[in-house]
C-alpha cells in the first residue's frame, strides 16, 4: 500500500505517493526524479547518498521517506542558484576535486552542512566532518582544500588556493 | 526490504502496546535496523517509530544519576558538556562510534540493541548458529575480527561502543514493557550465546528502553574510553576498554575495567580491577592491570593480534582515567 506524502525538498513542497518501505533516497530519486543524491553501498557505509535533513547531514539510504513528512530536505539539486553555482561547488570544479564524482553529491551536501555553521573549518574539522564520505579516486587532498577554500571566500577570506596546504601545514603562508 | 505497516504513537506507553503484536520492530535511527531489513534478516510486518516519544530524548541529571534518554542520538551524547564532565568514557565511546553521519541518526537504545556485525552472520546464506543453524562458521572460517574470550559456542564480539562505557559508570537500563517498567543493572543486560543463541540482550518480546541513567564521577576520579580500529576515520572497533577510577590520595580505588569488542558481550574485568585498586596508577600498575585483563584469551587462527592489542588498550584506558583523575 502506497501513502501519500507531504516532503519538502529544496524549498518546494512536493506530495508523492510511496510504501512505507522505500527509503528518503528510493523516494528522491524514483518519485521525485532528483537523481542527483547516489545510490552507494544502501547499508550507511560509504555516504554517497547524504542529504540535509532539517540542516542536518542524514544518510538517505537510511532515513525512511514516511520520517520525513514536513521535514526539510536539502539535496545537490538546491545548491545553485539557478546559473550560479554554491560556492562548494564552484571550489570542486576550480580545484578538480572531483574526478569520476560518484561521491562528489553527498561531500558537498555534508560540507555544506559543516560550513553553515563554521566556514572557517580547519583541516581537521574537514575531514572529521567527511569522515563518513568515501572517495575512492581522489585521495581526499582537494576535496579538504576545496571545502576550506569555498569556506574562506565565503567570509571574505581570498587565500590563493595553493596557499591552504601551507597554511593547514604552518598555520600561515605568505600570503598571510 | 519487505513492505510494513507504519506506525507513530505518540507515547512510549502506546508505543509498547503498538509492538506487542508479534512481528513488530522498534524503529529509532535505523542504522541498524534498515540494513538488516534490506537484508533479509529482519521482516517485521510492522515498524514502530519512536522519534518524539515522550521523555524518550531527555539527558539530565536526576535522583538516579545522568538519565540518558534511548532515543538521544550518539551526535548529541557526544557534544553534550555534562557529559563530557560527568561521564567521559561515555562521552569518549559516542565519539568513537561510527561516523558523523550515522551518529546523527544512532540512539543510545539502538546502540546497546545493534545485532553482530560478524560476517557470516550478516550474509544471507549463511545459517549460522546465532540464525537457527547448528555451526559457527567463524571457528574454521575467516575470523581475524571475531572473539578472544568466551568463543567456543559463538564468535560474534558484541558491536556496542556504549556498553563497555556504560558499564564503566554502572549503569541502569530502564525498560518498559507489557508488563510495566524493568531497571536492569548493565551487569545484567548481556546475554551470552551459551543462555540464548537468538539475543545479545535481555530484552523481553515487546519490551523497549525508554532511558540509560549513569553514576557520574565525583571527588577526584576520571573514566576513558579508547578504541583501536583498522581504519581511524571510522571502522569498528578491534578491541575497546572503558575504564574509571577514583583517587584516594594518589592510589587508584572504585577502578571498573571493562573491555568491548572481543567477546560475545561486553566483560567486565574484576582480576585487572582488583590488581589497580590501592596502587598508584602509574604506567607500571596500567600494564599489570592490562596483563590481568587479557587472562584467559583464546584466541583463533587470524586474531591473536587483538590480545596484544587489547592489553595496550587496557593499559592506555586506565592511564587516560588516572590523567582525568588527578587533574580533576
Amino acid at each position: 500500500m502506497e501513502t501519500a506524502l507531504k516532503l519538502n525538498v529544496n524549498g518546494e513542497v512536493r506530495q508523492v505517493l510511496a510504501p512505507a518501505n522505500h527509503s528518503l533516497l528510493e523516494v528522491l530519486r524514483e518519485r521525485c526524479g532528483l537523481t542527483g543524491t547516489k545510490h552507494g553501498c544502501e547499508l550507511g557505509e560509504c555516504g554517497a547518498c547524504t542529504v540535509l535533513l532539517d540542516g542536518e547531514p542524514v544518510l538517505a539510504c537510511l532515513v525512511l521517506a514516511v520520517e520525513c513528512e514536513d521535514r526539510r530536505v536539502e539535496t545537490v539539486e538546491g545548491l545553485s542558484n539557478g546559473a550560479a553555482l554554491h560556492p562548494l561547488q564552484q571550489a570542486f570544479a576550480d580545484l578538480g576535486a572531483a574526478q569520476c564524482g560518484y561521491c562528489t553529491p553527498g561531500m558537498l551536501m555534508t560540507a555544506k552542512a559543516l560550513l553553515d555553521s563554521n566556514p572557517l573549518a580547519s583541516e581537521m574539522e574537514v575531514r572529521e566532518a567527511l569522515a563518513g564520505n568515501l572517495c575512492r579516486c581522489t585521495g581526499y587532498w582537494k576535496i579538504v582544500e576545496a571545502v576550506q577554500w569555498a569556506g574562506r571566500m565565503s567570509t571574505g577570506d581570498m587565500v590563493p588556493p595553493q596557499c591552504l596546504r601551507e597554511r593547514n601545514a604552518a598555520g600561515g603562508c605568505s600570503h598571510g | 526490504m519487505k513492505n510494513f505497516d507504519w506506525i507513530t504513537p505518540a507515547t512510549p506507553e502506546a508505543a509498547v502496546q503498538a509492538a506487542a503484536q508479534a512481528g513488530r520492530a522498534f524503529l529509532g535511527g535505523g542504522t541498524d535496523l534498515l540494513p538488516l531489513m534490506k537484508s533479509g534478516l529482519r521482516e517485521p510486518t510492522g515498524v514502530v517509530q519512536l522519534k518524539g516519544l515522550t521523555g524518550m530524548e531527555r539527558l539530565e541529571l536526576t535522583a538516579d544519576g545522568i538519565t540518558i534518554g534511548a532515543s538521544i542520538t550518539l551526535a548529541a551524547l557526544c557534544t553534550d558538556t555534562l557529559v563530557q564532565r560527568s561521564l567521559p568514557a561515555v562521552f569518549d565511546a559516542a565519539r568513537h562510534a561510527a561516523t558523523p553521519l550515522v551518529r546523527n541518526r544512532a540512539t543510545v537504545g539502538g546502540n546497546l540493541c545493534q545485532r553482530p556485525r560478524c560476517w557470516y552472520f550478516r550474509h544471507p546464506d549463511y545459517a549460522c548458529s546465532k540464525k537457527g543453524g547448528d555451526t559457527c562458521y567463524a571457528i574454521e572460517g575467516e575470523n581475524k575480527f571475531h572473539a578472544i574470550f568466551d568463543n567456543t559456542t559463538c564468535n560474534i564480539v558484541h558491536p556496542s561502543n556504549l556498553g563497555p562505557a556504560f558499564w564503566a559508570h554502572d549503569a541502569v537500563v530502564v525498560v518498559l514493557g507489557p508488563k510495566g517498567e524493568r531497571r536492569i543493572p548493565v551487569a545484567e543486560f548481556w546475554v551470552r550465546p551459551e543462555e540464548d543463541m537468538r539475543t545479545e540482550v535481555a530484552l523481553e518480546p515487546g519490551e523497549l528502553i525508554t532511558s540509560v541513567s549513569c553514576k557520574p564521577l565525583s571527588g577526584r576520579s576520571g573514566s576513558a574510553f579508547e578504541e583501536v580500529n583498522e581504519k581511524q576515520s571510522y571502522d569498528w572497533g578491534l578491541v575497546a576498554c572503558a575504564a574509571r577510577l577514583t583517587l584516594d590520595g594518589d592510589k587508584a580505588s572504585d577502578v571498573r575495567i571493562v573491555i568491548g569488542a572481543v567477546a560475545p558481550v561486553p566483560l567486565r574485568r574484576e582480576a585487572a580491577e582488583a590488581v589497580l585498586n590501592g596502587k598508584v596508577p602509574n604506567e607500571a600498575a596500567a600494564w599489570a592491570a592490562a596483563d590481568a585483563a587479557i587472562a584467559g584469551a583464546t584466541p583463533l587462527r587470524d586474531n591473536a593480534y587483538k590480545v596484544t592489542m587489547l592489553r595496550a588498550c587496557v593499559k592506555n584506558a586506565i592511564l587516560t582515567a588516572a590523567a582525568r583523575a588527578r587533574k580533576s
